[in-house]
């Protein structure tokens, strides 16, 4: 017989799955409109819309454990929950910082995009790959996330150093391109966090703290 | 023997077989009783399955599981009110500041004085005032010297936060008070005989909320100065007072573990499922 709660938590899921898809729409919004010269202007839209969702997930998530003081697996599903929504409301504030990029800098056609475009595709993986991770609470996936956060970090450290030390060349170029590895590089460091929050689900260990 | 549950299998009441037992590394340090290897039966019914399990000094400990699982039979083994049941059989040790309660030259009343023992419905005399349920060992022991008694009810009634509320009417009955306050006079009257153990068998299950949260209050508080080893039902309720959890099942001991710890993370699948309602 399902418990009162399974109805809850079902909620839940299916809320976050939403989250999941839009916010992955979102960044993949962003990186064309950079890539492509496109506006992006649906973006803002859909990272209001995340924001929204991840309020609602809080919500039911605090009226949950009110109502039903949850333990064990339940508790930690709806204290992940919290932590995976924040993520997912995270991407789509990236992407909107993305197209704000774009909309300040105005056309970047002239600019060498390549490194920023790879850098994304390596992100766009992992925001993939944590969606699939919690749509099918995929350890093995989830525990893959922090070793390609390693690879995006150090593309922006890397393009940071080049950009220190490179003399004349485009500035708005060079900024546009470190800004928006930052918020790919934030956005790596979520996917990271959403994979701890699937393996805290499923083990109840708690990821180390640097 | 094996019994079935929902796919997971426990060995039940078997002599042979080692309990599942974790016993948690804080517990095991300056534990005041010690169960070890304890059996219990009523007749042929095998309900306490060997279990061992240290209790911490000054903690609250809190034991749960479904019903029938022995946890109030463990209790009652703990200050040996189960050998008062007819038909009823014990092996093992419970050990008391390192000493055997079922030894041979142990005193038996000195035993239930040193681990007083808390009901599930209150149970003051009820042909005897608030005062006399407080002292009533004492007066039990030949203490006669009324100021001294006077202390004793005054000292134990405070203890028990109950003091305020009845030191105009301490002549009256005990059974005139609510039935929250007749339960903290229970306590009271545990308290008066100067226990270093309080064991209390699901003293709430029969009371409102206003008067389960001064119950859990005066546990909190007494755990400063005693040993709390309490029995429910109520999940809730151990998670809020208990320092450690023990949850049995089938008379054995599944899991023990620190209380945050075994709400949120159990090692244990039974412990698991028994936690979020999914059997039980």
């Amino acid at each position: 017989m399902p418990r009162l709660m399974d109805m809850g938590l079902d909620q839940l899921n299916s809320l976050l799955l939403d989250m999941a898809t839009l916010s992955q729409q979102a960044v993949s919004a962003s990186i064309d409109a950079y890539s492509l010269g496109s506006k992006g202007a649906e973006v803002r839209q859909m990272s209001n819309r995340l924001r929204a969702l991840h309020r609602q997930v809080s919500d039911l998530s605090v009226e949950m454990i009110a109502r039903y003081q949850p333990v064990a697996s339940d508790l930690r599903f709806l204290k992940a929950c919290m932590e995976i929504s924040y993520g997912f409301f995270r991407y789509g504030r990236y992407a909107l910082d993305i197209t704000s990029v774009l909309e300040m800098f105005g056309n970047l056609s002239s600019c060498d995009k390549k490194f920023v475009v790879d850098t994304a595709k390596k992100t766009q993986e992992m925001i993939r790959m944590s969606v699939e991770a919690f749509a099918k609470r995929d350890l093995e996936t989830a525990r893959n996330l922090p070793k390609m956060d390693d690879v995006v970090d150090e593309s922006y450290r890397r393009n940071l150093r080049t950009t220190i030390e490179k003399k004349g060349g485009d500035i708005k170029c060079a900024l546009s391109a470190t800004l928006i590895l930052r918020y790919l590089e934030r956005i790596a460091d979520h996917a990271s966090y959403i994979g701890e929050s699937i393996e805290y689900i499923a083990t109840g260990i708690e990821p180390k703290l640097d | 023997m094996y019994s079935e549950i929902e796919g997971i299998s426990v060995k039940a009441n078997s002599d042979s077989a080692p309990a599942v037992n974790t016993i948690p590394f804080d517990a095991e340090r300056h534990p005041i009783v010690e169960v070890r290897n304890l059996n219990a039966w009523y007749g042929a019914q095998h309900v306490i399955s060997d279990v061992s399990m240290k209790f911490k000094r000054n903690h609250v400990t809190a034991i749960i599981g479904p019903s029938g699982c022995g946890k109030s039979t463990l209790v009652r083994c703990i200050n040996r009110l189960h050998e008062l049941v007819p038909s009823s059989k014990l092996t093992g040790n419970v050990m008391l500041d390192g000493v055997d309660i079922y030894g041979k030259q142990i005193d038996v009343v000195d035993v239930r004085r040193r681990i007083g023992m808390v009901f599930q419905k209150p149970n003051p005399f009820p042909n005897m005032s608030i005062r006399d349920n407080v002292i009533a060992g004492w007066k039990l022991a030949g203490v006669r010297d009324k100021k001294r008694l006077d202390e004793i009810a005054k000292n134990a009634l405070q203890q028990a936060f109950l003091w305020d509320e009845v030191r105009d009417k301490l002549p009256n009955s005990g059974a005139s008070i609510s039935g929250g306050q007749q339960q903290r006079l229970c306590i009271a009257r545990a308290l008066a005989v100067e226990p270093e153990v309080i064991l209390m068998d699901e003293p709430c299950s029969a009371l409102d909320p206003t008067a389960t949260a001064k119950i859990e209050e005066l546990i909190s508080k007494l755990s400063e100065n005693y040993t709390v080893i309490i029995v429910t039902h109520n999940m809730q309720q151990a998670s809020r007072v208990a320092d450690f959890t023990a949850f049995m099942y089938l008379g054995k001991l599944i899991e023990y573990d620190e209380t945050p710890r075994m709400f949120e993370n159990p090692k244990e699948e039974l412990t698991e499922r028994y936690i979020t309602g999914k059997f039980g």
